[in-house]
Order: structure tokens, then sequence, then C-alpha cells
């Protein structure tokens, strides 16, 4: 095998790889299909075709696992797709084992194109995008290569550097060619089934339970994962948002764990009125990631309305309907893989609830202690507090104390008895639970009503919206202040509210979550409006643009209108030079033309390339009735193109006249010769 | 006037569809299918990665297209011909392929319109360089065979179709017949007084001494050369120059046509062959020529091309008149 065959192959495996992992990264193929596809291509790339001598007896193995994915989707534990991705990639995994051979090549080439098309139907990730381009140019030049080879004679070298410059050429005019025909070409249709959502990579690392317990490791603050996506309106414009994202609160707890008093409040509603909003409500459009993991709506603090909520799956999109339980939360009626809504939150300051309109097992709650409370913590409220009875005063005083004293840290010592008094009296460290429960339980030891919060702290800028990790899950305090309702106060130390990530880590996701965040909008949600957008931007100034400074220069559509008019003016004067410069036909040539054409209508038998000469002595010799008018004209175009003797002013039209007339009664003269010959034919 | 612009037209017209054909290959079919697919599922679904997908498909087509253009375009070819082509034999056949500007790749030439089968291929072709195809041809039958053209022929870039470009060159392959095995044998040799190999006398073993060789079974023991095969040990023969040769001169009767001329004519070919492969003279007499006796490579080319052209004579005679 010479070095470029090698190297054919390898890109052809690789071309084989990529299109595989456009498939793989939405998530959804069965692990067993990753690990055989994985084991086919390693082989393949260290040059083992184990299928090679048994190719057919091998492609009965085909049949067993295509049988083994039928079951699959019979019973309903694979998707039809899915299944059709997973057989897709087994055939070239079976393609690439095999001899190859131009035919195999063929063949794995073109299951990695089934591939691709089936990880468009799979994923939208940009990670697809980037190995669609992969396999694009991978492929390419392991099939030009291979076109290539097969011409170059037996023992010859292949030039494969020679092959690289025309074929990237090629490649990047295809790449931008198909960039064009995806904005240009018209969507006919109004892309019913909606957007569709894949699992993705890695389990889900957020959520939401029924309980808080306290004890549990705080691994989740350094999970870089974004898990919620959202734009605000009206937008605040900053690169650090540094707001509450509630999802649920807990009012009752027993010493180990927080629970809620209440059930389901409202069982199916489109829209959720939580509580009401005035004019100054802020409108976020969310979209909650597979990473997320649960089912329970997050809004900017404190939420008012929540609706307009659609559930993605892999099949596609669908409406859901929203459920309120107890502690506010709202939540997703059908699962799905991701989830958008529209939510509308009251301005930061307070959520306005009234105690009266609590409900009843809510009011008592919030003064609720668990029954085997350490006495020391109502003794060391009430020495922190030192008679302050105003509740967000108090409740600002205990936060303030609990940064001061008390560390924050992620480790945790085990399962403790009491975790609330570990943290306050023997440790003196832990993460937000902690603070947030220490913090509520001190305010109910001294008769202020407060809540635990749980959400997300935070709000990353990426283009015009903002996102979440998982890291940024917290939890804080809901103070009730009259008149106000509930307040947050927040008893973590301020700089360990947010993801405790790696910063590196992080940076690199939020410039990956860009990248996205312009895929998505670009390609994956591309759509009929957008290509109107695009052509009415191409002819009018874009919206905003009387916004902007004004330049004294004239816009781009004016330079670009005005290079392709001088393009248009060079064009025709150049065509009109040429036109000009090309030689003027002698005079005795247009002579010679006017005669043949007066020649016509007497319909002599012309020779091929016969000259004007040939036919006068052909004419002359055959005693034609025209030699006699012909000759003279003949001499005089003779004379006048060879002979020196250029034609006089009228000499031409004088000459063509006696020729015309000469014509014109041969012609009269024939018609009556066949007039007088028809009835005798027709007799005979 | 009019004339002007109808040729400006025509000249449009073959700017715009330059004179070439394409053929779809195997795996371009599929590819084919494979987009039609997914344009289907594209428009069906609106999905916009399909959509791309689509795009770069189509894309590929075109450039695909562009480039295999830009690979055949400015291509020169000279034929270097054969040395010598005989019918149901691959024979080698060479063309000098150059190109002015740019580089091409996988190109394969062939002769158009001609019964000639096969054809050579190059795979990097650069600028302002020679180079000679080589490739094996067979031709079907023996005679003339009017060449009027080189087709060029290319898969670049991807191999999903193979478009074709006749580069138009006259020319003329004279297709020798078949050495086929010989039925019958010679007959017997010229024995008449024509030219000195064919003299009887010259058969006694009186030419002059070429060599020794060690005596075979069954040869004249006359030969013996007695005092060397003593100091020798073992039975020495004399080889003589011309006392071997023998002269004959084969015919083509007048009056055969069809099979029974081709059949006559292979058997003359390979009879001659071995004839002159065996030292021997060989003459030839046709209804319309005579060969004179002669040996060597240069007889058989003689006698070989007077046998293709048997039954071509009126084209011969327009050769000879065109040369």
């Amino acid at each position: 095998m010479t070095r470029g065959t090698r190297l054919r192959l390898v890109l052809r495996d690789v071309a084989s790889g990529c299109a595989f992992a456009s498939m793989a990264v939405s998530g959804q193929l069965p692990l067993w299909t990753l690990g055989l596809f994985a084991f086919a291509l390693v082989a393949a790339l260290f040059g083992k075709r184990l299928f090679a001598r048994r190719a057919k007896l091998t492609a009965l193995l085909l049949l067993g696992v295509a049988a083994v994915l039928a079951v699959n989707v019979t019973s309903g534990a694979l998707n039809l797709v899915v299944a059709a991705c997973a057989f897709a990639g087994l055939i070239s995994a079976h393609r690439l084992l095999s001899a190859p051979d131009p035919a195999t090549d063929g063949q794995v080439h073109l299951s990695g194109l089934l591939m691709v098309a089936g990880g468009a139907a799979l994923s939208g990730e940009l990670v697809y995008g980037l190995f669609l381009v992969a396999f694009s140019v991978l492929s390419s030049v392991s099939m030009a290569l291979g076109v290539v080879e097969a011409a170059v004679p037996e023992g010859e070298p292949i030039p494969v550097r020679a092959v690289l410059r025309p074929l990237g050429t090629g490649v990047t005019f295809a790449v931008a060619g198909a960039m064009a025909f995806f904005i240009l070409f018209p969507r006919l249709n109004w892309n019913m089934t909606g957007p569709r959502a894949a699992p993705g990579l890695g389990p889900a690392t957020a959520g939401f339970s029924n309980t808080v317990r306290l004890g549990g490791a705080g691994t989740i603050k350094d999970n870089p994962r974004i898990v919620l996506r959202a734009t605000l309106s009206p937008d605040p414009g900053v690169d650090a948002l540094g707001s509450y994202w509630v999802g649920r609160t807990y009012d009752i707890f027993d010493g180990m764990e927080w629970t809620n008093a209440g059930g389901v409040r409202r069982e199916r509603e489109p829209l959720l009125t939580l509580r009401p909003g005035g004019d100054n409500l802020i409108h976020q459009r969310v979209e909650l990631l597979p990473a997320y993991g649960a089912r329970t709506l997050i809004a900017l603090e404190t939420p008012s309305r929540l609706g307009n909520a659609v559930a993605n799956g892999s099949t596609g999109s669908r409406r859901t309907s929203l459920q309120e339980l107890a502690g506010g939360e709202a939540r997703f009626l059908e699962a799905g893989v991701s989830y958008a809504y529209e939510a509308y939150s009251l301005p930061p300051g307070g959520s306005g609830d009234s105690f009266r309109k609590l409900p009843s097992e809510e009011q008592d709650a919030l003064l609720a202690l668990p029954e085997a409370l350490d006495p020391r913590v109502a003794q060391t409220a009430a020495r922190v507090l030192n008679g302050e009875r105003e509740p967000l005063a108090a409740a600002q005083k205990l936060a303030t104390w609990l940064q001061r004293e008390h560390a924050y840290t992620l480790e945790q010592n085990g399962e403790r008895e009491d975790p609330l008094a570990d943290f306050l009296f023997d440790r003196k460290a832990g993460h937000c639970e902690h603070f947030a429960t220490a913090l509520t339980l001190m305010l109910r030891t001294q008769g202020i009503r407060a809540r635990l919060a749980t959400g997300f702290f935070g709000g990353e800028r990426v283009n015009d919206g903002y996102v979440l990790r998982a890291g940024d899950a917290h939890a804080w305090t809901h103070v009730l202040v009259p008149e106000r309702g509930f307040v947050t106060v927040d008893a973590t130390p301020p700089a360990h509210r947010p993801s405790q990530g790696s910063r590196l880590l992080q940076r690199l996701l939020g410039l990956y979550e860009a990248l996205e965040s312009r895929w998505r909008n670009s390609v994956v949600d591309y759509s009929f409006r957008d290509q109107v957008d695009v052509a009415r931007a191409l002819v009018r100034p874009p919206k905003g643009a009387e916004n902007t400074a004004r330049s004294r220069l004239p816009p781009a559509r004016a330079w670009g209108a005005a290079l392709v008019a001088g393009m248009v003016v060079y064009a025709a004067w150049r065509l009109v030079t040429r036109l000009a410069g090309r030689p003027r036909p002698h005079a005795a040539t247009r002579f010679v033309d006017a005669v043949e054409a007066m020649l016509v209508p007497a319909r002599l038998v012309r020779g091929e390339g016969e000259t004007l000469e040939d036919l006068d002595a052909r004419l002359a010799r055959e005693r034609h009735p025209l030699a006699l008018a012909l000759a003279p004209v003949t001499r005089r175009y003779l004379e006048a193109r060879f002979g020196g003797r250029p034609l006089r002013q009228g000499e031409a039209d004088q000459l063509l006249r006696a020729l015309q007339q000469s014509v014109a009664a041969h012609v009269k003269l024939e018609a009556q010769r066949a007039r007088a010959s028809e009835p005798r034919a027709r007799a005979s | 006037m009019k004339l002007r612009l109808k040729q400006r037209w025509a000249r449009l017209r073959v700017w715009l569809r330059p004179p070439r054909t394409l053929k779809v290959t195997r795996i371009g079919r599929t590819y084919l299918v494979v987009t039609f697919g997914v344009g289907l599922g594209a428009l069906n679904t609106g999905n916009n990665l399909l959509y791309l997908l689509l795009g770069l498909l189509l894309s590929m087509v075109v450039v695909s297209g562009v480039l295999s253009e830009r690979c055949i375009r400015d291509i020169s070819v000279r034929r270097v011909g054969t040395d010598a082509a005989f019918a149901a034999e691959p024979f080698a056949f060479r063309w000098a392929v150059s190109r002015k500007q740019g580089h091409a790749f996988a190109l394969t030439f062939s002769e158009a319109d001609s019964p000639l089968v096969g054809g050579g291929g190059v795979g990097y072709l650069p600028a302002n360089v020679e180079h000679v195809v080589r490739a094996d041809l067979t031709a079907p039958r023996r005679g003339p065979v009017r060449l009027t053209g080189v087709r060029v022929t290319t898969t670049w870039p991807l191999g999903l179709f193979a478009k074709t470009r006749v580069l138009p060159l006259e020319g003329l392959l004279l297709v020798y017949p078949r050495r086929a095995y010989a039925c019958q044998e010679p007959g017997d040799a010229e024995r008449g007084p024509a030219g000195d190999a064919g003299n009887p006398r010259r058969n006694d073993g009186s030419g002059d001494v070429t060599g020794l060789r060690e005596l075979a079974e069954g040869e004249d023991a006359r030969r013996i050369h007695w005092l060397k095969s003593a100091s020798a040990g073992k039975l020495l023969r004399v080889e003589r120059e011309r006392e071997e040769r023998r002269t004959w001169v084969l015919a083509v009767e007048p009056g055969l046509e069809g099979a029974a001329l081709e059949r006559r004519c292979e058997e003359v070919a390979a009879l001659a062959h071995r004839l002159l492969e065996e030292g021997h003279e060989v003459g030839l007499n046709t209804t319309d020529q005579r060969l004179r006796s002669g040996a060597g490579s240069a007889q058989e080319k003689r006698i070989l091309r007077a046998l293709a052209w048997l039954g071509f004579e009126g084209l011969r005679e327009e050769e000879e008149e065109a040369a």
C-alpha cells in the first residue's frame, strides 16, 4: 500500500467517524452502537480490516443488529429515526472493517452522507455543524485522491499536494455555495414540527426535588454547564446580571430537611398568574436546556405570570400546560428534553404578597420551628439582633453576622444529627443551604416570618441574552415584610453565590455558548421571516441606522451600485471600441455583397465556394441570358478590388440598377416559360 | 449583418455549451438519489440543517462540474501511435498530452468513434509538460482504421460524473492481421533461381562456417566436425551461413472474401512470422501485389502491411494520393 493510498484510507475513515459523531452528539444513539462503531473505527485506523476475508458472512451480523434495533423500535424503547441512524452507523462500521476497494470506498462515503443527514434530523448542536464541515472536507479529499489514484499507473506516486490545492479551492467554493443556497433558498414550509431537542451528552445536573436536605454535597457549584438561556425585556444591558431566579420555596424544616405545606393548587393551566403585576413587569423568554433536568419553571424574582410553555422532544415541540404547587412552584405538565416559555416578573423590591392572603397552612408554616431545635440558635439570634424587631433590618443584621462569623465551603463532613447546630456552633462553615437555613430559622426564633427559596443566582451575558449555569444553583431567604411582601435576604457571602467552577472552563463554555447562540439564531432557527429581513436589508437601510451618527460618505449600497454601474459602462465601452476598431469592409466587398444579394431572385445554381468571377465565367460558357449583364459588373468589381481602380461616386448604383433590371427581366421570362410549360406537362 | 449575428450567436452558444458529454457514475447516481432524499426531507420537515446539507450537496455538484471543465479545457493531444497493431491482440498505443496552463487530474484517453477498444490514463498533468500516455488498445479486425479524434474523459474531482471531450485529430491506423495458428504447412520451399538462398547448390554444406554447436538428435551426421568433436569429447556439428535458409513464396489466393479472406490473411501472417523467425526468406503473392522474397523483420512488416491492405485497395489509393 502506497503512502497516498494509506492517507486516502485514513481520511476516509476519519470522515466516517466525523459523520457518526454528528449523530452521536445528539446523545440519542444507544451506547452499544457507539461502542461498536468506535471499535471499528480504531481497528480501521490501525489498518486492521477484520472483515476483509468474510465480507458476506459478516454481513449476517448486520442482519442480527437490524433485528435487535427492530425489536427495540417495536417495543417502543427506541425511536425509528434513531434506530435508522444507528443502523447507518453500523453499516459504515462494517464497511470500514472490509477490504478497501472502490466499491467499499463509495459505500463508506455514502453511508457517511446518510449519517450526516441522520445527524441533522437528531441534533441541532453547533458541534454538528463542525462535524458536517469536517466530514465534507475529509470525504472530498479522500474521494479526489481515490479518483486520481485510479488514473495513476501502478507504481507511480499519487500527487497528493497537487490535488489538495485545487480541491481546497473547490471545497471552499462549495461551502460558500452551500451558505448562499441556505440563505436564499425560499423556505416553503412553516416548520410545523417546531424545534427539536436532543438530550446531549452527559446527565442532567440541576433539578428540583420536593425536599432540600442539609448535609448534601455541594458539588453542583463546580458544574459550569449551561442550564438556562433567557432574553429580558427591557434589556438591562449589563454583563453580570446578579439576580435571583426563583424556582420554588420551602416553609417547613424538620431539623434535617425542608418541605412544603400543601399540595397542588391549580391542576392544569395554560397561563399561570401567581400574583398581580403592574406596568413595569420584566418580560423573560426562557429556555430550559437538557442539562437542567427538571420540570420546575424558573423566573426572575418575583414571578407574576408564567405561560406560553412548549416542551421540546426529539420528534418536535408541543404546547404544554402548567401546574401550580405549594411553595409557588410552577411545573410543566408534560415531560420534555428541553422547555421554552415566557415569564413576567415584578421588579426587585418585594413580592407584594399580603400575609392574610396566603393559604392558612402557609401562614402557620412561616413561623414553624423543628421540635429538636438547639436552644442556642434562638439565644444567638437574640444576642445578634439585640432588640431589633423590624423584619428586614433584623434579617440583614443576621445575614451580616453569618457572613462575618462563618466560612463558605463546599466540603462536607458527612451526615450530622443536627446539621444546623453543627454549622452554627461547631464547624462554622457550610454552603448556601446552610446559610439560608440558619438565617430563616434564626429569624423565626425571633418571631419574624421567613422561608427558604431555591433557584439560581447570577446571569452571564451572552450575545443578546443571559445564561445560567448549573453551578449558579443557590438557596436564600425570603423575609415577610409588611406592605412589601416577601423580600430576599441572602446570608451567603456574595463571592460564593454564583458558580464556583473553574474560570477557564467557564470562559470556554461561555465562548461555546456565544457561538452556539449565533449558530442557533442564524442556522437552526433561520426562517422565511429572516429571509425577508435579509431581502429588506439589501434594499433598505437597516433599522436603527437613522439613530447612528450619519457619515458624510455615501452608504455601502451606493458604492456597490456605483461599482456595478462602472463595470457595465466599462463593458459597454469595450464592446463599442471593439466594434469601432474592427476593419471596415472594402467598398468593393460591399459592392460584391450587394451583387450576390441581387442575384438571389434569379435562382442561379451556385457551386460551393464559387466566386463571382467563377460564376461569370460559367454563365458565359453556358450562354446564360444573365451573362451579358453580369460580365461588366464582375469586371468592374475585379478592377476595384484588385486593379487599383476604385468605384466612382454613384457608379456602383448605376451598375447595380442595370443588373437588377436584367435579373427582373430574366425572372419574368422564366416565370412565363414555367406557366407555358405547365399545361403541357399536365396533358402528357 | 444577419450572418454575423448568427455567427456570434453560434459562438456564444458554443462558449455556453461546449461540446461535452456528461455521464453519471455509479456512485454519482447514489449521490444524486441521496441528494434528492435530503431535499425532500428538508422541504417536508423544514429542518434547516437539512437545508444546509442540501446546499452543500448541490454545491459539490456545481463545483464538480466547474473543476472537471477546468481539467479538460486547454488540453492538446498528439498521436505518437504504435509500433505494430495486430487484430484481436492488445497493442501498445501512445498519445503525447500537454496543456498550456493549470493542472489536470485523472484523465483517461481513448480513440473516439473507432472500433479500437481500451484506453490509457494519466493521474496528474502539470502545465507545459508533455506527458506520454500509454494504452493497451485492441482492434477487432485487420485493415485500416480511420481515426477522427481523441476522447478525453475525467471523473475529477469526486468521481460522481465522467465528463468527456473529443479533440478532433485525423489519422489512420493500419491493423495487421492476427497471427493465428497456421493449420497448413507452407508447402515446399521455392527452389527456383530466385536469389542465392533459393539456389539448391548452396544447400550442400558449402557455405562459410559461422560456428559449432552440439549435434541434436536426428540431425544429419554428415555435418559433424570430427576433429573438434574428438577434442571436446562430444559430437559437434558445423553451422554454415545460409545453408539452411530456404525461400518460400506465400500466396493469398484470388477470389477470397469475407471470413475466408480473413482466415487466409491470418494464416499467411502466422506462416510468414514463423518462417522469418526461423531465418528463411519469404515472399508474398496477392491479387494486386507481389512482394519479392526477403528476410528479417522489415520483410515481415512489408508482408503484414500488404496483408492489412487486402480488401481495402480503394482506401489505400486515396491515402497514397493524399500523401
